[in-house]
């Protein structure tokens, strides 16, 4: 990537690329785009102003509502109603799209100007084959024959990575996996050579492992075909690793453009610093992220002075009442910063703590409070006339019969002490969430052992678990599956006491206003409905609901997954806080490595329903790593463009859970696999360490320490890719 | 999908059982005696019992059920007591009748309703799609014999355009028999046409706001290669059911209707089985209308697996 960069830099200088010219690509003047609905219009691209050059990348970030998916689509001109675009310029390779006919628009997309959205699984149409799907495009816009355009598709779904292109064109797009949809979505961008992509979110819906391919894919793509990208996303590791120079959306308006360095090393508008600042790195500690409080203000009622105001920590009069700042260059940089301060402030040094030692130190020397031994979930596979159970014909003769399972969870043990939390991170599928709901016995466990405060949580009836709920409670990454929409939330939480006898009449209603206090709403809340809550409010509702009966332990599936950065950031210090005060347990679930280390004591790696590696946020993120730890770790977009990434691409995806590979589970994919040993093998899970550091490889401890090989694991890999 | 059809066979087998055990509790708990109907009011005791035994009416009620079935199972649904001939002989002329008045309603249904269906949803909001869900409201309050008996009032009283009812077999007359036949067809596909356009218009509503429409969208695609090709066919699954089901609704309607205009279908053999206390014709009538039932359902999930390729090839990966 950053040789790309480097390439484009020189472009930047003068340097005449084939296809440069001296006019931008795309240059958009002063977009405008509004949304009429009951109340005022809603503007959610007001004025904005860019420009990207031939083969050049530009990232546009912000939070969720900020602007930035209807800037894209208006630049498609794919604006639906109620929306329309009321004014500005749209310059395309020296014209303006506005002024096009809408049949001179079905010309340009696809063709010129391609979008690869954001969710695989939706995003494709799933009564047509992927083939169709991409040679439809490519026949729309060039005059090729029906058979031309299947060996052109299949050439674009070769170029994208993706096996047997000849064989899987005729498949259906439930037929692949997430990634592999992805990859699809990537040839039909391509698949006319567009000048501009738009990549709207295009790795938010993946694992940080697929994500790290797709951004490499994207990225050779773009080199190949010298296309310029439009790459929208809220994740600034992303950003860093891709982009040349940066759009910051806040509210509508683009609040700071500058080059990717210099938005990372000095940025000019607060904001920007803000959502850099939550953003939980893989490996820095923090006691608490800084965080952006408040929300964006709704955008049909906007403040009056400068929209980031209310927010902002440098705010004085002169913001609240000056009406909002315009875009415009910082003293003799070539950022641009919508601040009427961004030449006084210096942002440069983060406000982010970082607290080498800062982690709490958890006592465990007396009993855990949740332990878990040797825990199996099987689920029955397939849904045949026998259940699933599968008569197979393999050997000949008499057909034998073999029953199917799909191992969610295989053996699994792991402990948590009052006052910590116990992470499991992992690739989805993996199994993270089915311990979850086994341990709770929201599933029946097919084998093994919970224990929670020593009584056994497997052995319990049902009204023995009802009352251990009371103890244990959950918070769902949809906090709408827990809340019934029917009820306005101080009704929830206070039916939750009443339930368990917690509170009732007056004490109950003190205590609802309390707990909603508690977790950063007014006490008036009470008497909303769930649906009048913004995302981030409403896992907030939900974290009041878990602690209405004052439980032990939460565990907490993707709790922050669906969120923005800085909402995020609020809820993980919210949780951090509330464990300080009550030493209250958490089960944390997430995919977010970053996330996992801020918030996580110790943490379980899974890998196909096992656990890879166990130990304290320390030892596992530091060597010895098991192969696969180290993969996820390196995957990781950091959100600082000069950090070197050798990331470890792993080859092929999960593999069915079905059947999984002999000896070690990871042995299809190890980049650094011994031989045989790994393939006939099951390695234990060992300790590597003292300080109960466990590792599940055949490797020794110094293999597992050393990097050299990975490095060489990776450029072998590359050559390979090379060669074919 | 093999696995699918088999268990789904299995599971209409045991529907039909379930259906002759309450076809034969019901008729047997109906008030009114066979023999006393046949008969007439001045019966003797004597008489009465002996056209009871020769029926096989003072057997057991298990012996009566078994010998039922058996019949059943050979084609043999017995005598009707009123017409005195054989159930399946009598049902075998009438159900075409009614089939051909329910299929052509249906289709006439279909025909209207997808293409309505359609055109509202990519008009949402403005006057086409105003007027047809209006038409659809007012189509769904309206009971099917009242749409039949508007028919008759308009097309035959006021514009003697079509005969008010009766039938003709298409085999003897083709014109006249599709002359007898456009009222009622037309009534009920009418009635039909309501909620089956209803459910096309939302389920396409859903349709056109996927993300893959976008995308379709973004790719240059013109609005109707968008509409037609990747929303219509996306739209379209979960309409089949309702078209089945109202296929099946078809042919309950079709008892009052038949009524209304004078078609001899199975509608009718019904109603005059019921009013004659006709137990092996009713029960003849219930089987046979639960089966046209359960193999319209049958058939619309097997067209809902052939469109939807997520089921044709669904279950192990
Ligand atoms: N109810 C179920 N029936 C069959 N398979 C299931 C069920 N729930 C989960 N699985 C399978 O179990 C595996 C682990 O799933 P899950 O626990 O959801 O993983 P994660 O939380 O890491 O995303 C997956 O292969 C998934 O398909
Ligand atoms: S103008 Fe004022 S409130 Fe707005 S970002 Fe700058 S310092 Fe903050
Ligand atoms: S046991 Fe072998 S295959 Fe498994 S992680 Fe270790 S080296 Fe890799
Ligand atoms: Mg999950």
């Amino acid at each position: 990537m950053s040789a790309q960069r480097a390439e484009n830099a020189e472009h930047a200088d003068g340097v005449e690329g084939p296809t440069d010219s001296e006019a931008p690509l795309l240059d958009v003047r002063g977009l405008r785009t509004e949304f009429r609905t009951e109340g005022d219009p809603v503007v959610a691209s007001n004025g904005v102003s860019f420009s990207l050059d031939r083969g050049e990348t530009m990232g546009l970030v912000g939070e969720s509502g900020a602007g930035k998916s209807v800037t894209a689509r208006s630049i498609m001109r794919l604006i639906d109603t109620p929306g329309e675009i009321t004014g500005g310029e749209v310059v395309f390779d020296g014209e303006d799209l506005l002024e096009k006919s809408e049949k001179q628009m079905r010309d340009i997309r696809g063709n010129r100007i391609a979008m690869i959205p954001q969710d695989p699984m939706s995003s494709l149409n799933p009564v047509m084959t992927v083939g169709e799907q991409i040679i439809e495009t490519i026949r729309r816009h060039q005059d090729v024959s029906k058979s031309e355009a299947r060996e052109l598709a299949i050439e674009s779904m070769d170029d994208v990575g993706i096996p047997d292109a000849a064989e899987r064109i005729d498949d259906y797009p439930h037929e692949f996996s997430g990634g592999m949809r992805q990859r699809v979505l990537v040839a039909i961008g391509f698949s006319c050579e567009p000048d501009l992509i738009i990549a709207d979110e295009p790795t938010t819906a993946l694992d940080v492992t697929t994500q790290a391919k797709i951004l490499d894919l994207l990225n050779e793509m773009q080199e190949r075909e010298n296309t310029a990208v439009l790459m929208i996303t809220h994740n600034l590791g992303v950003v860093a690793q891709t982009c040349d120079h940066v759009g910051v959306m806040y509210a509508g308006n683009l609040v700071e453009t500058a080059e990717l360095e210099d938005l990372f090393e000095r940025p000019r508008h607060p904001y920007t610093r803000a959502l850099i600042d939550s953003i939980p790195e893989v490996d820095s500690e923090y006691d608490e992220l800084p965080t952006l409080d408040g929300a964006m203000p709704d955008l049909s009622d906007l403040p009056s002075g400068c929209n980031f105001a209310p927010r902002c920590p440098h705010a004085t009069e002169a913001c609240r009442t000056g009406g909002d700042p315009a875009l415009e260059s910082v003293g003799d940089s070539t950022s641009r910063a919508a601040c009427i301060h961004a030449e006084d402030l210096d942002l440069s040094e983060s406000t982010a703590v970082e607290a080498g030692s800062g982690r709490r130190e958890i006592d465990r020397s007396g009993e855990p409070l949740f332990e878990v031994r040797n825990l199996k979930k099987y689920f029955s596979a397939g849904d045949g006339v026998l259940g699933n159970v599968r008569l197979s014909w393999d050997g000949g003769g008499l057909p034998s019969v073999e029953r199917r399972y799909v191992k969610a969870v295989d053996d699994v043990s792991f402990d948590i002490y009052p006052g910590e939390t116990v992470g499991l991170v992992g690739e989805s599928g993996c199994g993270k969430s089915t311990v979850a709901r086994t341990v709770l016995r929201l599933l029946e466990p097919t084998d093994g052992e919970v224990y929670f405060e020593g009584e056994p949580i497997h052995d319990l009836g049902s009204g023995a678990i009802r009352s251990l709920r009371r103890e244990m409670q959950i918070i769902f990454q949809d906090p709408h599956s827990s809340l019934n929409p029917r009820k306005p939330v101080g009704r929830i939480i206070g039916r939750a006491m009443e339930r368990h006898d917690i509170a009732t009449g007056e004490e109950k209603r003190e205590r609802v206003g309390e707990l909603l206090e508690r977790v950063g709403l007014s006490a008036e809340a009470a008497s909303k409905y769930p649906h009048e809550f913004s995302g981030g409010q409403q896992q907030r509702v939900a974290i009041a609901h878990a602690l209405a009966v004052e439980p032990k332990l939460i565990v907490c599936d993707e709790p922050v997954s669906a969120l923005d950065v800085s909402v995020q950031a609020q809820i993980l210090n919210l949780l951090n806080e509330i464990q300080a005060e009550t030493d209250i347990s958490y089960l944390f679930i997430s995919h977010n490595i970053g996330v996992v280390r801020h918030i996580c004591d110790r943490v379980a790696v899974m890998y196909l329903g096992k656990i890879a590696e166990f130990g304290r946020i320390g030892d596992v993120f530091s060597a010895p790593f098991h192969p696969y730890t180290e993969s996820l770790l390196s995957a990781v977009p950091h959100a600082n463009p000069n950090r070197k990434t050798d990331r470890i691409l792993l080859e092929g995806s999960v593999p069915s859970p079905i059947d999984p590979p002999s000896g070690c589970p990871f042995q299809t994919r190890c980049p650094k696999k011994i031989g045989e040993v790994c393939e006939t093998d099951v390695p234990e899970l060992e300790d590597v360490g003292d300080d109960d550091h466990r590792i599940s490889c055949h490797l020794s401890i110094e293999e597992m320490s050393e990097r050299d090989s990975f490095i060489r694991a990776e450029r072998q890999s590359a050559e390979t890719v090379e060669s074919d | 999908m093999y696995n699918y059809v088999i268990r789904r066979v299995g599971f209409m087998a045991v529907t039909l059982f379930l259906v002759t055990l309450i076809a034969f509790a019901v008729t047997n708990i109906l008030p009114g005696n066979v023999a006393l109907v046949i008969l007439g009011p001045n019966a003797t005791e004597e008489s009465l019992a002996a056209l009871q035994a020769q029926l096989g009416l003072n057997r057991p009620l298990y012996v009566q059920y078994f010998d039922w079935v058996l019949g059943l199972l050979q084609g043999d649904m017995g005598q009707s007591l009123r017409f005195g001939e054989p159930v399946a002989a009598l049902i075998a002329e009438r159900l075409p009748r009614s089939l051909l008045l329910a299929v052509t309603a249906t289709l006439i249904a279909v025909a209207l309703s997808i293409p309505l269906g359609v055109y509202a949803a990519v008009n949402q909001n403005e006057a086409p799609d105003l007027t047809a869900s209006m038409f659809a409201f007012v189509g769904i309050s309206m009971p099917i014999f009242l749409w039949g008996l508007v028919f008759i009032l308009i097309f035959a009283v006021w514009f003697n355009l079509f005969p008010t009812g009766g039938y003709v077999s298409p085999t003897e007359d083709l014109v006249g028999s599709l002359h007898r036949l456009v009222l009622p067809a037309s009534a009920m596909g009418f009635a039909l046409t309501a909620y089956i356009m209803r459910m096309t218009r939302s389920s396409m509503l859903e349709v056109l706001s996927a993300e893959y429409i976008k995308l379709a969208r973004a790719k240059g695609m013109s609005q109707r290669v968008v509409v037609l090709r990747h929303a219509l066919k996306n739209a379209v699954i979960p309409v089949i059911t309702v078209i089945a089901f109202q296929f099946s609704y078809a042919f309950g309607g079709v008892v009052v209707l038949e009524e209304v205009f004078f078609w001899p279908g199975i509608g009718r053999l019904t109603l005059t089985a019921i009013q004659s206390r006709d137990i092996p014709l009713i029960q003849g009538c219930i089987i046979v209308v639960a089966l046209i039932y359960m193999i319209s359902n049958f058939a619309a999930d097997l067209l809902y697996a052939y469109f939807d390729p997520r089921i044709r090839y669904g279950g192990e990966e």
